[in-house]
């Protein structure tokens, strides 16, 4: 087991019904790294950062973090271990405030059994949290409601690293946003990856990739093809391999086949 | 941009419409606006807050009860029964009620969150089976005549106040600081604005349904010991309706009928605002029937209020 990684995923093997959605897929994440996964719909990408988060359990596979074997079944546990995933839809919670929409679930307490929350503590953390990512969010009492796309991702973030994060798993973050709010968005995961935080990036954007990952993992089929290193590789070799596959031999470009698992 | 603050607004809405109707009926009846009238009004009503208090925290989290009326049948003909029929010890009595209470609500939630059905489905399958069990348990029988050790919960006076009042107050605030103050509130209002993403941070919600029905199941059986010392007699017909009106409070009080969103002292409006309306109505003389018309069309109304913020939320966020 090397410490090298911060995390590693060993013959991960996930099945829904009849469908194999993941077919032993190993995967090592470096520390501080941003790894961008790519690959086409139902290819397995949120699958696989799903068993990661906890959201999923793995059939077969194990999961080491820091080089030690981890016991990921819960959203809980991969949070015990510092690992947190933003997903797509964003789960944040319209009815609250951007404070509260952070600390869901890992209130700050005080009084007997942690009975009481700590209002105080908790604005003043989100302030410093904002601050600290220097986002444009005015107040950490903005009700989310209200928030554009970019506003609610910055949130999320905030949420994913007001404790002790050390693995970021986003799922298409900069999908749904305009040009320039997913530039903004992109500045903020460069400066997550400096505060020494590593990422998995789910994205169909490869050029977002190529922007900001230090690697990229392609996935077709459930299996791992290739994992390239970005400074290496162009636009076009990394989409061959989501499209092709890593036995490629050298013939022309395939038609493009939009499979879907379901 | 401007934008009208819509959750402030609503926080007073609930008060001016109850001034707006107190204003009306006393100009309708010269008996409305009397001390007399005013402080029957609130005795009469202590056990429809408790019950849409109990209520309220099923709601907000992101579900719905509608066997709290049978529940209070239930209840209400065992306690009876255990001090009038079986001479049972008052407090002992009190106890055998609310303890078959919270197992009412708990039985609820273990449906609602365990089998996964639909609490709207779920609790009114429930309605049934408790009121079946009611009739079956006092065959039809009425019970009255109570102890004067029970009817101290609403005829005896602490410092001058009626103990019924005493005791509704106290749940209301003790609801109010779990609400606001505790991780238990503020981890049910994240239930009830998203379940699924709660779940996702770690709230065990299966746990806390289960606890939102019992708490109400709780709150309701307490509820169901002021009505029937008040009216010092009880059949199985006594409860069934309170569901409707606690609903009907609850949103009128702000309390969303999506979940995630109420406030207790609102609610204690929405209570009063159908109060002064059955109350008004009466001394104006437009009598007991076209009071159910009134009701339904409030809730109605209550109910396409809470969609038509929620839907102006929505087109807010898109539109940026």
């Amino acid at each position: 087991m090397s410490a090298d990684y911060i995390v590693e995923m060993k013959g991960i093997c996930k099945r829904f019904g009849g469908i194999e959605a993941l077919r032993n897929v190993d995967l090592e994440l470096r520390r501080g790294e941003i790894m961008g996964i790519v690959g086409d719909n139902g290819a397995g990408k949120s699958t696989l950062m799903k068993i990661l988060s906890g959201a999923y359990v793995a059939d077969e596979g194990d999961i080491y973090v820091d080089g030690e074997k981890a016991n990921i079944r819960s959203p809980l546990d991969a949070r015990r271990l510092g690992i947190s995933m933003i997903y797509q839809d964003l789960a944040l919670f319209n009815n609250l405030d951007v404070t509260r929409n952070i600390f869901v679930g890992r209130e700050l307490v005080r009084g007997p059994f942690g009975l009481f929350v700590d209002k105080k503590r908790m604005y003043a953390r989100a302030a410093e949290v904002i601050r600290d990512l220097r986002v444009d969010i005015k107040s950490p009492k903005m009700s989310v409601a209200r928030m554009s796309g970019g506003q609610r991702q910055m949130v999320a973030c905030a949420r994913a690293i007001a404790f002790q994060c050390k693995v970021l798993i986003m799922d298409e973050p900069t999908a749904a946003l305009g040009v320039t709010e997913a530039n903004k968005l992109l500045g903020l995961i460069r400066n997550l990856r400096d505060m020494g935080i590593s990422i998995l990036l789910i994205t169909q954007r490869i050029p977002d990739v190529l922007a900001i990952a230090d690697r990229v993992f392609v996935l077709k089929g459930g299996q791992r093809q290739d994992v390239l290193e970005v400074s290496k590789v162009t636009l076009d070799d990394v989409v061959t391999l989501i499209v092709k596959g890593k036995d490629r031999n050298g013939g022309p470009a395939p038609e493009v086949q939009y499979k879907s698992f379901g | 941009m401007p934008k009208m603050d819509l959750s402030g607004l609503r926080k007073y809405t609930v008060l001016f419409i109850l001034l707006g109707l107190m204003a009306f009926f006393s100009l309708a009846s010269p008996y409305f606006l009397t001390a007399r009238n005013l402080t029957n009004i609130v005795i009469q009503n202590t056990y429809f807050i408790i019950v849409a208090v109990g209520l309220s925290f099923v709601m907000i989290g992101g579900g719905i009860d509608l066997s709290v009326g049978y529940q209070m049948s239930l209840v209400g003909v065992i306690t009876a029964m255990a001090m009038v029929l079986y001479h049972l010890p008052v407090w002992l009595s009190v106890l055998i009620g609310l303890v078959l209470g919270t197992l009412l609500g708990l039985i609820n939630g273990l449906i609602v969150s365990r089998i996964r059905i639909f609490p709207l489905i779920a609790t009114l399958a429930t309605s049934a089976v408790f009121q079946g069990i009611s009739y079956l348990v006092s065959k039809a029988n009425t019970f009255r005549s109570y102890p004067p050790e029970f009817l101290f919960l609403t005829r005896g006076k602490v410092l001058g106040v009626p103990f019924d009042i005493l005791l509704t107050l106290v749940v209301v605030i003790v609801a109010s600081l779990v609400y606001t103050e505790t991780t238990f509130g503020y981890r049910l209002m994240a239930v009830g604005g998203n379940e699924e993403a709660a779940r996702l941070s770690g709230i065990n919600t299966k746990r806390m349904k289960v606890a939102i029905y019992t708490i109400c199941g709780f709150l309701t059986a307490l509820a169901t010991m002021v009505m029937i010392s008040k009216a010092n007699t009880t059949n199985s017909s006594f409860g069934p309706g309170t569901e409707f009106i606690a609903l009907t409070a609850a949103i009128v009080g702000g309390v969303s009928f999506m979940g995630g969103e109420g406030s207790v002292p609102a609610l204690v409006g929405g209570v009063f605002v159908l109060a002064v309306i059955g109350n008004g109505m009466q001394l104006a003389g437009w009598g007991t029937y076209a009071q159910f018309i009134v009701r339904g069309l409030i809730l109605l109304g209550a109910v396409a209020f809470d969609e038509y913020q929620r839907n102006l939320r929505l087109t807010q966020q898109k539109g940026r």
